[in-house]
């Protein structure tokens, strides 16, 4: 290591070779994916359907309160964890599902379910105003994001958005708990987490006939 | 007792870089003692989710963040980058010169920091890990760190040996990577953001390189540097050295794509990452053989160095463990990742740049360690506090991990059943909390006591080299 340009050529091409080794190469193997277009659906032909602005604001607020601190985006295949078994989907999630997303947030520890189908799921997936609730009150290990909703006098007719609650968390006569513009985007991106479509791709690679254990309701 | 001359361990070196890099120091470690703050909560939160729920500022998500990017920006950065200044000045045997670009280097570092702490407290955090500050501190931030790193550059290429040293090697190559990793980061994930999943390849790949080729080698300069001088005898198999410098550079940034087993990403990035985690081992054995002589008697500098080889090479192995598919399976998506990142980032890094410190904060104000028993005591607190970390995140994790796999089992269940080991970890953080405070209180006095001129008779007795050991425990 005598010699100082060359130490710092070799420091240099090391750190290339990784970057272009992982990175660029996958750019050149995925940077390119086009969405599949379904000419006879006139109102949303695209799959995976374009990201609505307020979903892709509500991405950010995803990624800026940290959920992916404890839920995924990404379900794995069926011989590969229990990811299908809980009902989180019905395919393993491919790269083509992520081509429209902001900030995408695979996630790096499952504190909580995984989210990736999150709107799409059987037989009865979340509306919005079960969303909403489950923000406003947590459940289980997950917080109470009370700071997304403000508490305010209602003023003539109560607001439509304001949370229907029951009991202890009901709040006081002539109060109501309405959504922020940050929950409201939260709770768009969330409702627009939905893969129910298939694709080639993500078809099991050898689909052996006796696996067959999605009998869950 | 050696009878070296009085002032052969206090070099130029010493006293003219002294100043800045007691200023990186005691940035590092104020900041060590906040994330540790801010870890507790973290911990208690993963038992008691209501826990602080309510405030916007330390939901749980932003407490992580905030975690990571104090401990990784503000005591990483500073205590590394002030380690590999030091030690790149010593052995190249010259003053450090610009030390006045790095004394506003780390002031405009740790303002970055800061603002970019608020910004994630605030609502800007980016939401990828190990890089979650806001876009609009990330530029200054590069510039600052070339400012620090600049005196790195001049040591080196002043040096006046033309013959290098393994310390001296993995310095500049984390004050040269560091900028190109972080910017090369930075325009693929926030200027010009690659599509799709092709930000968890990016993001992967700096989180990799953060640790493998920055933060890794910033604690094996202070190591490669500390155990010679303290153990007073060659590196054993020292022709190897090279041969695991090298192979850290090439393949480190490489093993990141272990997280995406099984993910929406091509397959080959994890094959990939999980051949270059096995060759990989190559270079943690050169490691271990060459520094093998820290195992053994030596103060608490050493003591430390040496825990700190052990979780390196120990947390080398894991990873190549839990790349592996059938292993992977288990452990993905766990408390066993968390446990994973704090043996290398907790038991590798820091410990081997504790025990760095202890041998260079002596050196630098010229006298010992104001305190003996403040130095055993966060050594000995230290070193039970991660081992009590990694081991019950690990076995958390591992419970979680096989009950995920089972589809029957709720996260409720998931969550009484690690809730013990979990409470364990919440202990762990606390002790190392308390371990960290009784640095800082050490490292402020022993800084005064530089201040203000120690007496005559006092400076003799300190400056002989044995004194400037930390004590032995």
């Amino acid at each position: 290591m005598r010699n100082a340009p060359l130490f710092f050529l070799g420091l240099f091409v090391a750190l290339t070779l990784s970057w272009a080794g992982t990175v660029l190469f996958a750019d050149h193997q995925l940077g390119a994916l086009a969405p599949y277009i379904d000419d006879s659906d006139p109102v949303n032909p695209s799959y995976p359907p374009q990201q609505p602005g307020i979903a892709a604001r509500g991405q950010l607020v995803y990624a800026d309160l940290g959920c992916a601190s404890c839920h995924t985006q990404a379900v794995r295949r069926p011989d590969f964890g229990s990811d299908q078994a809980r009902g989180w989907g019905d395919r393993q999630s491919v790269a083509r599902d992520y081509i429209y997303q902001t900030r995408v947030q695979l996630g790096a520890e499952r504190l909580g379910p995984d989210l990736t189908n999150l709107a799409g799921r059987k037989p009865s997936a979340l509306d919005a105003s079960n969303l909403m609730k489950l923000l406003y009150a947590g459940q289980g290990a997950m917080p109470a994001y009370k700071f997304l909703f403000d508490e305010r006098a209602i003023v003539g007719e109560p607001a439509d958005s304001r949370l229907m609650l029951v009991g202890r968390l009901a709040p006081a006569a002539g109060r109501e708990i309405v959504p922020t513009e940050r929950a409201r985007s939260l709770v768009a991106f969330l409702l627009s987490l939905n893969n129910t479509f298939e694709y080639p791709e993500a078809r099991p690679v050898a689909p052996e006939a006796p696996k067959k254990e999605e009998g869950k309701k | 007792m050696s009878p070296a001359p009085a002032n052969a361990e206090v070099t130029a070196v010493d006293t003219t870089g002294r100043w800045p890099l007691l200023l990186l120091l005691v940035s590092a470690i104020k900041w060590l003692v906040l994330s540790g703050v801010l870890a507790l909560i973290a911990s208690i939160q993963l038992i008691q989710p209501s826990f602080l729920a309510d405030c916007v500022v330390f939901t749980h998500g932003r407490t992580v963040a905030l975690t990571e990017t104090a401990f990784i920006y503000g005591w990483g950065a500073n205590a590394g980058l002030a380690i590999a200044l030091w030690v790149l000045g010593r052995l190249g045997g010259a003053p450090l010169r610009a030390l006045n670009w790095a004394v506003v280097g780390t002031i405009f570092w740790n303002l970055s920091v800061l603002l970019g702490l608020v910004g994630i407290a605030t609502g800007d955090a980016t939401g990828v890990g190990l890089l979650q500050m806001p876009r609009y501190v990330q530029p200054v931030m590069l510039v600052a760190y070339g400012a620090i790193g600049v005196a790195g550059v001049l040591a080196w290429l002043g040096r006046r040996h033309e013959c290098t040293f393994a310390a001296q090697w993995y310095a500049v190559a984390a004050l040269f990577l560091f900028p190109w990793i972080f910017s090369a980061a930075q325009v693929t994930l926030f200027w010009l953001p690659v599509r799709g999943v092709l930000q968890a390849v990016a993001g992967g790949w700096f989180a990799q390189g953060a640790w493998t080729l920055w933060l890794a080698p910033l604690g094996l300069a202070g190591a490669y540097f500390v155990v010679p001088k303290v153990t007073g005898r060659t590196l054993p198999s020292y022709d190897f050295a090279p041969h695991a410098f090298w192979c850290l550079l090439v393949l480190g940034a490489v093993t990141g794509g272990r997280h995406l087993i099984g993910g929406p990403v091509p397959a080959w990035i994890a094959s990939l990452a999980i051949v270059a985690c096995s060759l990989l081992l190559f270079h943690y054995f050169v490691v271990f053989i060459n520094l093998r002589g820290a195992f053994g008697a030596g103060g608490t500098a050493l003591k430390l160095v040496a825990f700190g080889l052990g979780a390196y090479v120990l947390g080398g192995l894991v990873d190549a463990i839990t790349a592996f598919r059938g292993v992977a399976l288990v452990t993905q998506f766990t408390h066993v990742d968390t446990a994973q990142e704090q043996l290398a980032l907790y038991g590798g890094f820091s410990m081997m740049i504790f025990g760095a410190i202890y041998y260079a904060v002596p050196r630098l104000t010229g006298q010992s360690w104001a305190s003996a028993a403040l130095v055993r005591g966060h050594a000995m607190l230290a070193m039970l506090g991660v081992t009590a970390l990694v081991v019950s995140l690990t076995v958390a994790g591992w419970i979680q991990g096989h009950e995920l796999l089972d589809a029957k089992v709720t996260f409720a269940d998931i969550a009484s059943h690690t809730r013990f080991w979990l409470l364990l970890a919440v202990a762990a953080q606390a002790v190392l909390l308390l371990g960290n405070l009784l640095l800082l209180v050490n490292f402020c006095w022993s800084a005064c006591r530089a201040c203000c001129p120690a007496e005559p008779a006092d400076s003799v007795a300190f400056r002989q080299p044995a004194a400037m050991e930390a004590p032995a425990s």
